[in-house]
């Protein structure tokens, strides 16, 4: 039940924020379902580990495939499929804490919170990486394959 | 098929242009330049960096730069010019098919409605982060006070050309009116709230887009954006404080 709540809300997020950064209407749907898998796979592996860096990184890969499999069924560029599905895991309310605790002259929780944004931002990017490089060596599997 | 040398770069320039603009990654938009110029017969390079864009053929000494100042994400923008560029590429439209429907693209811009967008903007506020951590009756109100708040950021930045005012009154606004909430006992929590409902201005996904151009290499690109993300999110937080403090000012005595 709590997982469903998740995933519904996570969903509207990246539909929302497809709204608001003008994605063509049908990618919308491709776009929310990215951000609803992506943020399940974040919300139970920081169940499972309370850690940092693995929920972030695999739900990064996860983004990475998703995103890319829909890309290839919609004829859409990646990037307008990966910055809605994002917009939930990414370290935005880390960084305005970060810079508020600065304007506030709370110099050490302002470094804090800048060296997790960058830790929880390099995990996501990483994880795109992975994605893409272990996505790009498969097409090249499959489309091989036929000729053969 | 084409002539003109110094026409196909030009172009190249625009469609590279729209691309950065509109907030495509650095090494995407190379990409397409140089596959268009290329399906067009002239082996073009392009270097692009998030402030200006080079276009270079071997024919002549010149080099064609563009100056490019980041927009607002328009991905639909991005989406129509790569269907263009694909198709040119695969043979399936000619040169001045290309030419008029990057003109198009330029000029036109096709948008959601504003009641759309409002709710786009609500939806975004409900962060799933904050879920079973603030109360339902806080996110309830952050969809609301979201919305404020980028109604007021995009209404400053049709007004000024100052950069980072515009998402300095948004987090103004969500400031003042989360604690003003907390302060009448709607709002259990204003920090929950201002999180929550700053969902749709923080700069996350800028800072998550910088290290991947930081990964692909593209080092200046990936440190502008770093710091234009920062520069943001100060503005941000310098507004949320500016807010909360005018709304205990104001407030403070009467709530």
């Amino acid at each position: 039940m709590t997982y469903l709540i998740h995933a519904l809300i996570s969903f509207a997020s990246s539909v929302g924020f497809g709204i608001i950064t003008n994605i063509p209407r049908r990618t919308l749907l491709p776009a929310g379902i990215t951000g609803a898998a992506s943020w399940l796979v974040y919300v139970a592996l920081t169940a499972a580990t309370h850690a940092v860096i693995l929920p972030n990184l695999m739900a990064g890969v996860t983004i990475g495939v998703l995103a890319n499999l829909f890309a290839i069924r919609v004829k859409a560029p990646v990037n307008v499929m990966y910055i809605p599905s994002l917009v939930s895991l990414v370290p935005g309310a880390i960084i305005y804490m970060s810079m508020k605790d600065f304007t506030l002259g709370r110099e050490a929780a302002a470094q804090q919170g800048l060296t997790k944004t960058l830790t929880i931002a390099i995990a996501l990017a990483v994880g795109f990486v992975i994605a893409e490089a272990s996505f790009n060596a498969l097409r090249r599997l499959a489309r091989r394959r036929p000729q053969n | 098929m084409v002539t003109n040398e110094k026409a196909i770069i030009a172009l190249c320039g625009r469609v590279g242009k729209l691309l950065l603009e509109n907030g495509a990654e650095t090494g995407r938009v190379e990409g397409t330049v140089e596959y268009i110029g290329r399906a067009a017969g002239l082996a073009v390079s392009c270097h692009a960096t998030m402030t200006a864009l080079f276009v270079d053929a071997d024919f002549d000494t010149a080099t064609h730069l563009v100056k490019v100042r980041t927009k607002d994400f328009d991905l639909r923008k991005v989406d129509a010019v790569n269907t263009l560029s694909r198709r040119f590429v695969a043979g399936r439209i000619d040169w001045a098919t290309l030419e008029s429907g990057v003109a198009d693209v330029e000029r036109q811009r096709v948008d959601y409605t504003w009641p759309q967008k409002i709710l786009g903007a609500g939806l975004v506020s409900v962060a799933p982060m904050l879920l079973f951590q603030a109360t339902w009756g806080d996110l309830a109100l952050a969809f609301g006070v979201g919305i404020a708040g980028y109604l007021a950021a995009q209404l400053t930045g049709r007004h000024t050309s100052t950069p980072y005012i515009a998402v300095g009154v948004g987090g103004l606004t969500i400031g003042f009116l989360a604690t003003t909430l907390a302060l009448a006992g709607l709002g259990a929590s204003a920090d929950n709230i201002v999180i929550s409902a700053l969902m749709p201005l923080v700069p996350g996904v800028a800072i998550t887009n910088s290290l991947r151009e930081l990964i692909a290499k593209h080092t200046i690109s990936g440190l502008v954006r770093a710091v234009d993300a920062v520069m943001v999110a100060g503005a941000i937080g310098a507004g949320v404080v500016v807010g909360n403090a005018l709304a205990h000012g104001l407030l403070g005595g009467l709530l």
